[in-house]
């Protein structure tokens, strides 16, 4: 099989077309998305580079602690750019949202590493990291739309909430239509992709380890685990902070906390 | 007699709010009263409603509800028998049967009687609603349709006391006149206990009531 066929700087700075693409649709279109496209890109270069040479160096890692302080930055991180997505102030859910991340994404790597693909130690961080990034990832965008959608429809739908209450329901019974759909909103990327895999699109991980050499049919177990383990990660991630912070957005005797803006 | 629900000393007040929209308000009443409660927009007509069905929390002051603190009561325990009706009726989108049966289905109200879809029917009569069917779009109804209906889904609940705020200020004169009608039979006829909000000009003929003013962040009550 013929070796990986490298990138050359000039090639990389190439691929920036896409960018002024990108760049163009939303000047042309008054998008208002020059300013973000510019620091994502940024980003995307500089972020992307400093994680190289820092998994170089995690990769080399004999020691548990370091492993497991990069997955909880990684994790802490995630929070902020939720925070930064979802703009609520009247509803504390910094702290459960992020003890939730912290704990489900670590039990998942640890079963998926640990367990499913059997690394020695468990936390093996060729492998831990690289699962663990993969469920923060895939579950921080699903955690941003169920918690904007809660929020959104615990504000609009107020009314009916308080209609319900106003007959005997409990704050459970009131609003479960709104957690419902929050949480469904948030799984259905995940379940889209389940559906789309290998038919719509072939997903980066399998693709890198194809194109790095990988026998494709053990790049395939790979990824359906990977597909499997995301879409149980975000459900479990999801059902857990909505159910948290729906409780906070009730006071003490139930009363809804949220007011219009 | 003893009162039927007891308010001393209540205060309340927006959060961020320096001045407080009413405090050291005074209530009692007794079983099987009908009382009105009037006064300026602004003046805290509905949320004197919302806190005795604990809707909203009080900056101070208690509310004794067969003389036990609604704040020792379970909030759905107490709303399953103070039962609030808003001032704009809010209705799920399913048919009306499926909206007058909708708090069967909470866990506080699991030992009261489900009425047959007879009685449904003979009931929306009373509540003239004639042209209504079971099936129809609760969401497809006038406000005024929608204000009775809402009053009748509390009254399937048998509240101990039922709580309505501005139930004619989206209506028309006859509609109003209706849901006028309706409360009057409610405390006459079945010695319903009622406090209503309103703002208009209205003083039942056919059953005695107290009328009480919300002004000046004080409540003041014809003996």
């Amino acid at each position: 099989m013929p070796g990986i066929i490298e990138i050359s700087v000039g090639q990389l700075l190439l691929a920036l077309l896409f960018i002024l693409v990108a760049q163009a649709s939303s000047f042309i279109y008054q998008l208002g998305l020059n300013r973000d496209i510019l620091i994502g890109t940024v980003r995307t270069f500089a972020q992307l580079f400093l994680m190289g040479y820092v998994l170089t160096w995690i990769f080399r890692s004999t020691t548990v602690w370091i492993v497991v302080g990069v997955f909880a930055v990684m994790v802490f991180s995630a929070v902020f750019i939720v925070k930064g997505r979802v703009k609520e102030s009247q509803i504390p859910y910094i702290v459960p949202t992020f003890l939730t991340m912290l704990i489900s994404y670590f039990a998942t790597a640890i079963f998926v590493s640990g367990m499913i693909v059997d690394s020695t130690p468990w936390w093996e961080p060729r492998y831990f990291i690289p699962a663990g990034g993969m469920v923060i990832g895939n579950s921080m965008s699903a955690l941003a739309i169920a918690l904007e959608r809660l929020f959104r429809d615990m504000r609009q739908g107020r009314e009916i909430v308080e209609m319900r209450q106003a007959l005997g329901a409990d704050y459970r019974e009131a609003s479960q239509d709104i957690f419902r759909s929050a949480v469904k909103a948030g799984m259905i990327p995940s379940i889209n992709a389940m559906m789309g895999v290998g038919l719509v699109f072939i997903p980066g991980m399998m693709s890198g380890q194809i194109l790095a050499g990988a026998d494709p049919l053990i790049a395939i177990r790979y990824q359906i685990v990977v597909m499997l383990m995301l879409v149980g990660s975000t459900a479990v991630t999801s059902v857990v902070v909505m159910l948290i912070v729906r409780r906070r957005c009730f006071g003490s005797g139930e009363e809804v906390l949220l007011t219009p803006r | 007699m003893s009162a039927l629900l007891e308010i001393s000393n209540l205060s309340f007040g927006y959060e961020g709010s320096s001045s407080p929209v009413f405090e050291g308000l005074d209530l009692s009443v007794r079983e099987g009263e009908f009382i009105l409660v009037k006064g300026p927009s602004g003046a805290g007509k509905s949320t004197l409603l919302r806190l005795i069905c604990r809707l909203n929390k009080p900056l101070a002051g208690t509310i004794l509800f067969q003389g036990k603190d609604i704040a020792a009561i379970p909030p759905a325990r107490l709303r399953s028998a103070v039962i609030y009706v808003q001032q704009t009726p809010q209705m799920i989108d399913a048919s009306v049967s499926h909206n007058l049966l909708l708090p069967f289905s909470f866990a506080s109200n699991a030992s009261k009687k489900r009425p047959k879809m007879e009685e449904l029917q003979a009931m929306l009569r009373e509540f003239y609603l004639d042209g209504v069917t079971l099936e129809h779009s609760a969401l497809k109804l006038s406000v005024g349709q929608k204000q009775r209906l809402a009053i009748m889904r509390a009254l399937l609940q048998e509240p101990v006391l039922l709580l309505l705020d501005e139930p004619t200020s989206a209506l028309d004169k006859e509609s109003a006149a209706m849901v006028f009608a309706i409360m009057e039979r409610l405390n006459f006829a079945e010695g319903r206990t009622l406090i209503t909000v309103t703002h208009l000009d209205y003083t039942p003929e056919t059953v005695h009531t107290r009328i009480c003013t919300l002004s000046g962040r004080t409540l003041m009550c014809q003996s």
